[in-house]
Parts: C-alpha cells; structure tokens; sequence
C-alpha cells in the first residue's frame, strides 16, 4: 500500500519535473540545475555517511576534481591553459571515473580509519586539493580558475547555439532548458542506482560494517575494502556532481569547492535524514535553493538591508537562516525530514508489521556497537520497513561488540 | 510496625510512552534488610531499580503512575544526584567499572557526593577493608582488573558514600560459580554492617541464599513474594529459576528437510600452542586442544579464564600472539579476518549484534554474504543476475527461519523482538553462512534456565540437522554438561583440564578452580 | 643559524597557542563526545570582546569578560542545543555545531566587517630579544600562560575531585551519574573550561605579529584541528604534543617557503599541518598519545 502510494508519488514528481521548464524562467532554471547538481553529490555522500557510517568532510574535494577533470578533458588549450579537447560524454564519464580513482587512491585511509576519525583525515583533503588546484595553474588556471565548454552529444549542445533556436510547446529551449532535462535524467539515474544499492548485498554490507565492524568480519564481508568501496562510490557521485556544478556555473575556481562547500553537503543530508535517498534530495533543494532565493527576492523582503549598507543584507541573512535551520532541525526532528516524513506517513497510512511487542524488552542492553544506549532496542519505531538509520556515526570510544 | 526504608506502591514504567516495562509493581524493602528481585531477562528487573536509582530518564524511561518512597520521602521530582546523597546508591549491571581511571580514581568518584573528607578517608578503608585485593591494586587501570575484581570495585565505588540502601543489579552475571559464592558473602557481609540492600538476581540459587525476602518478577509485574526460604521451597520457582526439575527432553521436534543446502563436511579444527597478549598481559598462554568433526565441544573456565579471547581468535576477531589454528588444511591465523567465514566458520556473539531497524529477513541475509556474488556494479544496475540470486537467497533464509521457529516473525524489525529471539536471530544469520563449524559464545547468557533449556533443544536440532560442528563458551554448568561431548576447561589462560562432562567434573583441578567448594 | 632558531621558536610559541585550541577540542570532546566545530568561532568570539571592551573598560577587565563570554557560550551551547538534539550521537552533534560555527561566524563577521580591530594588548608591538634572536613578547608571554594553564589543567584533573569527576562522566556517564555526579554539571565546566581556552588563544592569536581581530582568526583556529587529532582525541597532554607539532611544521614550512617553493607550490605552509595529519592517522589512527583502551577479557 505504503509502497504503492511511494510509486505514484515519485512519477507524480517526475512528471511535474519534466513540465517545469516550460514554466519557469532563468533564474530559477538556473536554481534547478544548481539543486539537481548538489543532490547527485548528497545522494553519494548519503550512502557514505548514512549507510556506511563513514563521516567523510572531503567531499567537495571530489567534487572539484570531477569539475576540473571535465573542464581540462573538454577545454580547449589557449595560452593560459591547456586542454584535453575531448567530447563531453567522454569528459562526464572521466570526471566520475577520475574522482573514484582518487577516492580508491585514498582508501587506505578510508580503509582503516572509520567514522569521525575518518572525516577529520577527509579534512585534510579539502585542504590539500585547493592547494593542487591553486598551484597547478597550467591545468586549472590557478586562483581565477577557468571557463568550461557546455555539453553537447552528437550535434546537439546543450547550450544556446546548436540549435540555435529549439521550441517546445511555444517556449524557446535554450541552454538552462536543455541542461535541466540532462540533470534530470542524470538525477534519476543516480538515485535509482543508489536505492539499488541500499537494498542489496552491497548496502546490507555496508550497514552491517557501520553497525559493527567485528559483526561484518565474521560475516565475511571484508571491512576495509567495503569502507573503500562506499569512499569510491560517494567519490563517484561527487565527481559527477562536480561537472555538473561547472556547467551549470560555466566556470571553475577553487572557491566553488571550499570546506563550506563539504559542509553544505553534509547538512544536505542531515538535513534529509542519513541513509535516505530522498531525504537526500530534499536536503539538496533546501540548502542550495535558500541562499539564491533570499538573494534574488531579497527587495520584496522588507527587512533585509541592501548590499553593503551595513545592516542585514540578503546573503548574510541567508547564512543565519541556514544556520538556524540546521540547529531547528537537528534539534526538533529525529532522522531529519525523511525521519518526520516517515511518520507521518505511518500516522497517515496505519500501523507497520509489529513485533512480539508483548515481551518487548527494555531490558536488553543494546547491542553496543554503535554505543546507543538500552531504550533504543526498545523502542517501538513505527518507521522500520524502509528505516533509515538514525545512529549512523560510531563513536570513536565505543568498544567493538566482542570482549 | 515500622516504616520500611523503602517502599515501591503500584509503579508502571514505560519507555519512550510506548513500551510499558512494568506494571503495578509493588515492594518493601526494611531497614538493614536483604530483598531479592528475581526474574528472567526482560522481565522489568533493571528497570525497576532504575526507578528507584532515579536514572529511568537517561534511558528514555518514565515512571507512569504509582510512588516510590524512600526513607517515608516520595522520590518523585528528585534526580539520582540526590538520592545519592541520601544514602540510596546503585551498582550498575556488567560492573561498569571506568576502565581508564585507576582503582583509586575510581574510588574517589564514587565517593563524588561525599564532602567531608574524614568520612570519605573512613569509607575507603572500610572498602579496603572490605576488599584487600583492591587495595594491593589501588594504581592500577579499573580495565586491567579481572571481572571478579571489577564487580568488587563497582560494590566498593557505590559504599564509598555510605550507603543505607545499595542496589545491586546482577552482581553474579558473568562470574564463574567459586566468585558467585564470594560475591554473596559480600553481600552478607555488607548487609551485616547495617547496609539494607535491594539485589536483582537471575541466579536465582545465589539471590535466595543471600535475601531475607524475595520477589519474582515476569513480565513487567510481580508474580510470587515472600520469605526467601518459601520461594525457594515454592514448586514453580524451583521448576522455572533453580532447574531442579529433572531436565526432560522436550519431545523431538519434527523437521522436515530444510530446504538448505547442507554444508560441506566438518572438518577437524586444531588449536596448537595459541598464546594471546595484550599489552604484556597473557590472555592466553600455550592452549591447545582439537574440536573433532560434528561433535559439541565446549570451553568452559572462570571468568578472565581466556575462553572469550580463544573464541575471537578463532573466529578472526583477535590475532594471535604465538602459535596457530588450523581448520583441516587451512591455517586460520594466518588469514585476514573476513577469510574465515569462507571456510566454512561461523559466529554468534555474547552481546546481541544485529541491525535492529532492519527486520529478521534481513538480519539472515547477512549472512549469506559470503555465498553471494552481486558485486557493487551489479548491485547498482540491479542485473537479472542479481535480482536472481536475491530470491534465490531469500528463499533460503525463509527456510532457515522456519528452522528456528522465526518464519511468523521474518518481516518484523529486530528491535521489536525478545531477548531470547534476537539471540535465535544471531543464530540463524551464522547458520545463513552455511557454516560447517559453528562458533557460539555464551549462547544462554542471560536466559532463565527454562529458556537456556530450549536454546540447548535448537542446538541439538541443528547440529543433528544441519551436521556441523559446534564450539560454544558457556558459564551455564548444567546447559553445557547436558550439550557437550567434549570439555576443554581453561583458568587463567591456561588448559587445566579435558575431557568428557563427566570426567571433568570429577577433576580436582577443575572442581577447585572453577566450581568452588561448594560443589566440591 | 639564528634564522632557524627563530623560526623553531617562532613555531613553538604558536604551537603552544594552537594547543590550548586543541586541549578545547579535546575537553569537549572527552566531556560531551562533541566535535566541536563552531570552538573557531568561540575563538573569534573571545578575541572580538576584548577588542571591542579594552577602549572602554581597559584590556584585563575586557579581557575578564572575554573568557567568562565564550566560557558562557559554550556553556548556553551545550545545555540549550546539544542536550537537546533529537538523536543525541555524536554525527548529529558534530553537524549541529557546523550550524552554530555558521550563525556565530556569520554574526560576528557582520558585526566586524572590513575592519581590523586590534586588541589592545599592554605588550603592544614589543620584542624580547635573547642574542640576536627577536621574538615578539606577545608570543613569549602566550608561551608563560600556556605552560601556567596546563599546571592548572593537569593538577584539576587528577587532584581534584571536580577534575576525577569529569573523567568519570567523561568514560561512562551513565554510571558516573549513579555515582551522584551531575553530568549537566561536568559537561558545562568542560564547555565552560574550553571557551576560557579559547578567548586566551584568541587573544594571543590577534596581538602582534597579527594585525588585529578580523573573521580569518575562526580559520586559523582550523588549524588546531590537526594538533587536536595527532595528539589523539581525549588527550589534553597529546594536544599539546600537537600543537607544538603543528606550531613548528607550519613556521619551518613558511619560513624556507622560498626554498620549498618549486617543489611544494606556494601557501604549503597553510596545508603542511593537514599532510602531517593524514600521514600520522595512516600510522596510528589513535593519534600520538590517545587512549588505547586496556584490554582485559
């Protein structure tokens, strides 16, 4: 029932998705671009932090390197920098692939740290990538970074030239409209894998190594390579994120990809609830989308101030709003949007499948992993079928389940 | 008559409002007194005490309805901090010693709420006093003490305030029979010093020796009281805590041939000359012993013996300092840890480890990790293979639940399910992995004798079903010597004694070590 | 010659800064289990009141208020938000604190915003000269209250009972709560404890060299990220291993940065102390001196 209801609800969105470029004008087209782009990299940072359990504060790094890695393979060489020249497609493909590489070349680290340990390590990688992307200037045209070729596949381009005039139902097509259909599908197909992914052999060893990694060894799921395999794919999606963002800005620069930027994505997915797809998503828009709303309306807002006149002016608004929504949430929502949406949807649609809640047992200690106290075995959440996980970042001190 | 230290009216506890805990429950505890609360895992026993301790809120907990006075005084509204400070102190369950502190620090945290320092110089020796041994160790890390000296430290950090009423919650769990005798004494001891205390025992044998009075609690609510000396007269507690009943064997369960792919025959595992350090200390020195083809063999020892510490060896959780394991042809200490399930090993854990949010369907499919393919390319693009191999798999996790008497609760999430069947879940998720030689630690901590009794059935079952061979670590005496054929007996990481049940349990060297005078 | 010993000196006496950030981490860390991602902007804070008081009320009275301020922040932060996060563990925590660093930081910066202030510090621009080596006396002074500070933090943890208390709630709150020890009490004198951390680095950290109090300073506290993490998590002695660590990598690396520079690229010393960091997590992940738990079966 439940599920059925999540089907029809889902083609209802992509229905309204596909239509929404015949409406809206640029800046918000350009909005749309900007959300879909951070999603794919939630959605990859999701499956890292929320399934996994593996905090990770690198994910713009990957990001930046999937932007740059389409901007040099596409770009043609000039006198400032130098260019791969290859098609798009190839350049896509590439930006994924390359940032996976780096995320497998990093998995030693990723392999053997876990957690908020492994976050802090990641850190260091934001770091040290802007330091590669500032220095090495003949490939990313170092502090001012460097103007990107637009998409295009076969003919086609994705831009506002090639053709230069397409129309669909009265409306010009132009470049932010054809790009929008090209996150789309890149959109849905991400998180389609992704739910693939959650659901199967791979996620339950993923889960079942962020729970307990001794637990997972004695299954015989090898705990270091599937850290590193989830470090890969979230690095995967980041890339792809990435190229996305440089062309929907169609530039790169290294501000684009500061720590903020791995901030961002985090309280994305917080924000959305860990470990859900569409929580995901959600947390995309909410966090892209808040800071070039305020900004672009900032004069029908009677009280931000202009500017540069000193008093509150819409990006510093935005950022206060931003952090306050944040603290709201974590404070007031228990597994985030996706986590209150749950339970509506079990207030709305009837009780899931229950227990022998009659000797329910608060008694039991937990199972320790994850250091979660006694009452949260007890706990009768009505939200479990599809349950994402609240507790999904081991505390460093917690002690392993054997003794 | 007087008014007794402590009385409980008609308390309800719930969790998170939903999970009610316990129901008009109601008892007395006199000054100077020993009560025992006796009752199976889940019965409330925990939370009762925690009620009374005032900690139920940091667990999600509240109280409901019904009082709790305290000295005539109504507890409601008062934090733990405070009662504390009026002389009502609990001794957490598993000891919960701070592991980093030394035994001193420990001390001195205990005696936190005490400022006067001439009293709390008088407490600590008093505690000494009490335990010698803490006072030889007094610099030492709380963690490197053995588990017996770790339950002393616990008791020892709660009287460093004095106290007139001690809850105790489980002092004998985990603890070889010769330190349950001792803790009892203790607690006689204490209690003899003017000390009432409140005991929550499951080894109902130790609980009614030490108490004057005792309670049963089932399912949330009391179910029998009275004087220890009746309860332990009474048929029905005799039969379900004390195990006097002869242990009938229930009637052979009819199985009809599981639809799982039997396992590869058991092979011999050899343990030869394995030595375990940590950190300078011998968890394990020179063990040797040899689990033949499709028999049980169990590992019995006193608490701090090492059997835990063999048990993560084998199962690849520990590496082993000296020495090796082999498993017919294959060396398991030269392997990575995840390898060992590919041979044919398989674990349970002595705490509970499973994903609780994800129903029991789940849970089993984890263990057939080993013996699927799909790969995270496969897995993403849900290939025709994969969707295959998933069915195929699940199908055979549904018979595996239906082994185990689990096939009604397969799409129900671990957290809602009893104590006992988390630990049937455990099971069935290494029997997923198709195991040959099944490792089970501690199989029936925590279970009440009737349920150890039905744990004991099931692995009967499978063994006879599934033929494989069993390696378990127990303290239960009774569940091990009606389950084993062979017994490898270990005290302070060394192999003491081997044998049938029978033979050793007539060993000397056994009887002193492990059973204590008392069975001697 | 002397070049390098001011520089090593130089490196010593920041890193000596940078540690008394790190120790802030790693009390809060040990005392909530809180990674505690807006201690920058508490460090900012801090320095931002003394600049503001000292015109007024002189620097040591402004100074005063700085260090019960942010020890006040901190203490606010952890019983108003921390205590009250839906699912109270640790991911959530660390992120809730991403929200706070933004609000604070966003706060301040617009209160700051292009300006420099300077803190008004009594050493003002002095140097102490040994030989021919120059140091500035903000820095050799940061030096003495730093050492001065440790004395005080070491004697606090393991003589008094306070400071055994906190270990205790520190290693299983639960239980040390059954002890009559309030954990609302021991986690806001941690929180309260890192914040008079951070002012005092705060202020060190904007008096010559440094030109004043501007948003930047919440960064650079950033940089004790790594000194917290190579001396290991919950250790208060490792941060200080740490911080000297980090202090000397970062001025050795800036101050040869002429030499370096073709091999490293520009601006190293800025990513320096984040290399040293992965590089010893891929070692011991547990930091330098952090607890490796006794073990007993």
């Amino acid at each position: 029932m439940s599920d059925l209801l999540r089907r029809l609800g889902g083609v209802a969105l992509l229905v309204v998705a596909l239509a929404l470029p015949l409406v809206l004008d640029d800046f918000w087209l350009q909005t749309g671009l900007f959300v879909m782009a951070a999603a794919i990299g939630a959605v990859g940072l999701t499956l890292l932090v929320g399934v996994a359990g593996q905090l990770s504060l690198g994910h713009a790094a990957f990001a930046a390197i999937g932007a740059y890695v389409y901007a040099w393979s596409t770009g043609e060489t000039t006198t400032s920098v130098t260019g791969g020249g290859l098609p798009p497609v190839l350049g896509l493909a590439l930006a994924a692939l390359v940032a996976a590489g780096v995320g497998a070349a990093f998995s030693p680290v990723a392999g053997r740290l876990r957690g908020i340990y492994l976050g802090l390590a990641t850190l260091g990688l934001v770091f040290v990538v802007r330091h590669l992307l500032l220095n090495l200037t003949d490939w990313t045209g170092g502090f001012t970074g460097r103007s990107v070729e637009s998409f295009a596949l076969g003919g086609f381009s994705f831009s506002n030239r090639d053709p230069d005039y397409l129309a669909v139902g009265g409306v010009e097509f132009e470049g932010l409209h054809r790009l929008w259909y090209l996150f789309l599908l890149l959109a849905v197909v991400a998180c389609w894998l992704a739910g693939n992914l959650r659901a199967s052999r791979t996620g339950r060893a993923w889960a079942n190594v962020r729970d307990s990694e001794t637990a997972a060894a004695a299954m015989g799921i090898g705990v270091a390579r599937a850290k590193a395999a989830a470090f890969v794919v979230s690095s995967a999606y980041a890339g792809t994120a990435g190229a996305m963002l440089a062309l929907a800005y169609g530039r790169v620069a290294p501000d684009v990809f500061s720590l903020t930027a791995s901030v961002d994505f985090l309280v994305m997915i917080v924000l959305g609830g860990l470990g859900s797809v569409a929580g995901a998503v959600v947390g995309a828009l909410f966090v892209t989308a808040l800071p070039l709303v305020l900004a672009e309306y900032s004069s029908a807002l009677p009280f931000l101030a202009a500017p540069g006149s000193g008093g509150l002016d819409p990006s510093t608004a935005s950022r206060i709003v931003y952090g306050l929504a944040i603290i709201a949430v974590l404070v007031l929502l228990r597994g985030g949007l996706a986590g209150a949406g749950r339970r509506l949807r079990h207030r709305l649609g009837g009780g899931g499948p229950s227990g022998d809640a009659g000797t329910t047992d608060p008694d039991t200690p937990g199972p320790g992993p994850t250091g979660r106290t006694a009452p949260a075995s007890g706990t009768t959440d009505p939200s479990t079928p599809d349950g994402s996980h609240p507790a999904a970042v081991t505390h460093p001190r917690s002690k392993e389940t054997t003794r | 008559m007087a008014e007794p230290l402590l009385s409980v009216e008609h308390l309800d506890v719930s969790y998170d409002g939903a999970v009610q805990a316990l129901r008009d429950v109601s008892l007395e505890v006199a000054a100077g007194s020993v009560v025992a609360v006796l009752g199976s895992n889940g019965a409330g026993k925990t939370s009762l005490l925690r009620a009374v301790s005032r900690a139920l809120g940091s667990y999600g907990g509240a109280v409901t309805g019904g009082t709790i006075r305290y000295q005539g005084v109504d507890l409601a509204g008062l934090d733990t901090s405070t009662v504390v400070r009026r002389g009502l102190v609990q001794v957490p369950e598993g000891r919960r010693v701070f592991r980093d502190l030394t035994v001193e620090e420990n001390l001195r945290a205990g005696g936190f709420t005490v400022r006067d320092a001439k009293a709390r110089d008088e407490a600590r020796d008093r505690v000494f006093d009490l335990f010698p041994v803490l006072a030889e160790r007094r610099t030492q890390l709380g963690g490197l003490l053995s588990g017996g000296q770790q339950q002393m430290l616990a008791m020892g950090r709660a009287l460093m305030t004095s106290p007139q009423l001690l809850l105790l919650d489980e002092p004998s769990l985990g603890l070889a029979p010769l330190l349950v005798d001792q803790i009892g004494e203790i607690v006689t001891t204490i209690n003899a010093q003017g000390t009432a205390v409140l005991l929550i025992e499951q080894n109902a044998v130790m609980g009614l020796r030490v108490a004057d009075r005792a309670y049963v609690l089932e399912v949330g609510h009391v179910t029998a009281a009275g004087s220890a000396d009746e309860l332990a007269a009474s048929d029905d507690v005799r039969q379900r805590y004390l195990g006097a009943a002869a242990p009938e064997r229930p009637a052979a369960v009819v199985v009809t041939e599981p639809g799982i792919p039997t396992a590869e025959a058991p092979k011999r595992l050899a343990v030869e000359g394995l030595t375990v350090r940590f950190g300078g200390i011998a968890a394990l020195s020179e063990v040797s012993f040899a689990v033949e083809p499709g028999t049980v063999h169990a590992l019995i020892g006193p608490n701090g013996a090492g059997k835990s510490t063999c048990i993560n060896v084998l199962g690849g959780a520990y590496r082993a300092t000296e020495g090796r394991v082999t498993y017919g042809e294959d060396e398991l200490t030269a392997l990575p840890s995840h390898r060992t399930a590919g041979l044919g090993v398989a674990r349970t854990f002595q705490n509970i480890s499973l994903a609780l949010e994800d129903t029991v369907e789940d849970n089993l499919l984890v263990g057939r990790h080993r013996l699927m393919r799909s790969g995270v390319l496969a897995s993403a693009l849900r290939t025709p293979g994969a969707r295959r191999e998933e069915r195929a798999h699940r199908s055979t996790v549904r018979d595996i639940a239906d082994l185990l008497g689990l096939g009604p609760l397969l799409h129900v999430p671990v957290h809602s399910l009893s104590y006992g069947n988390r630990k049937r879940v455990e099971m069935g998720r290494a029997l997923a992995a198709r195991p040959s030689l099944l490792l089970l630690d501690e199989p029936v901590a925590g279970m009440t004798h009737g349920e150890s009794q039905e744990m004991a059935e099931t692995i009967r079952q499978v063994r006879r079903d599934l033929g494989l061979s069993v390696l378990l670590v127990e303290h239960d005496m009774p569940f091990v010597m009606g389950l084993a054929e062979q017994v490898t007996v270990l005290d302070f990481g060394k192999k003491i004694a081997e044998g049938t049940p029978a033979e050793v349990q007539r060993d000397p060297e056994v009887l002193r070590a492990y059973l204590g005078a008392s069975a001697a | 010659m002397s070049y390098f010993l001011t520089q090593v000196l130089n490196g010593l006496s920041y890193g000596l800064v940078l540690s008394l950030i790190a120790a802030g981490f790693a009390i809060v860390f040990t005392s909530t289990g809180v990674l505690n991602f807006a201690h920058g902007s508490i460090v900012l804070l801090g320095a931002y009141l003394v600049a503001v008081l000292h015109p007024t009320i002189g620097f040591w009275p402004a100074m005063l208020v700085a260090l019960f301020g942010a020890a006040l922040v901190g203490v606010l932060i952890n019983a108003l938000l921390v205590r009250n996060l839906a699912d109270p563990e640790p991911g959530a925590a660390a992120i809730l604190m991403l929200g706070v660093d933004i609000v604070l930081l966003t706060e301040l910066t617009r209160r700051i915003g292009n300006q420099v202030l300077p803190v008004g510090a009594p050493w003002g621009a002095s140097v102490v000269r040994f030989g021919d080596i120059a140091l500035p006396t903000g820095r050799v002074v940061a030096a003495g209250v730093t050492v001065v500070a440790f004395a005080a933090l070491w004697y606090l943890f393991s003589r008094t009972d306070l400071g055994v208390g906190m270990r205790a709630a520190a290693a299983d709150g639960p239980t040390a709560s059954l002890m009559g020890i309030r954990l609302s009490r021991t986690a806001a004198t941690g929180w309260a404890l890192a914040g008079v951390l951070a002012a005092v680095a705060g202020v060190f950290l904007t008096s010559f060299p440094s030109p004043g109090v501007a948003p930047t300073i919440a960064l650079s506290a950033f940089a004790a990220i790594p000194a917290w993490v190579l001396g290991g998590f919950d250790s208060v002695p490792g941060a200080v291993v740490g911080g000297l660590l980090i202090g000397l990598t970062s001025a050795l690396v800036t101050g040869y940065e002429g030499d370096l520079e073709h091999v490293l690229g520009a601006g190293f010393g800025e990513v320096a102390p984040y290399v040293v960091m992965i590089v010893v997590l891929l070692v011991r992940p547990s930091g330098l001196m952090g607890s490796k738990e006794a073990v007993r079966v």
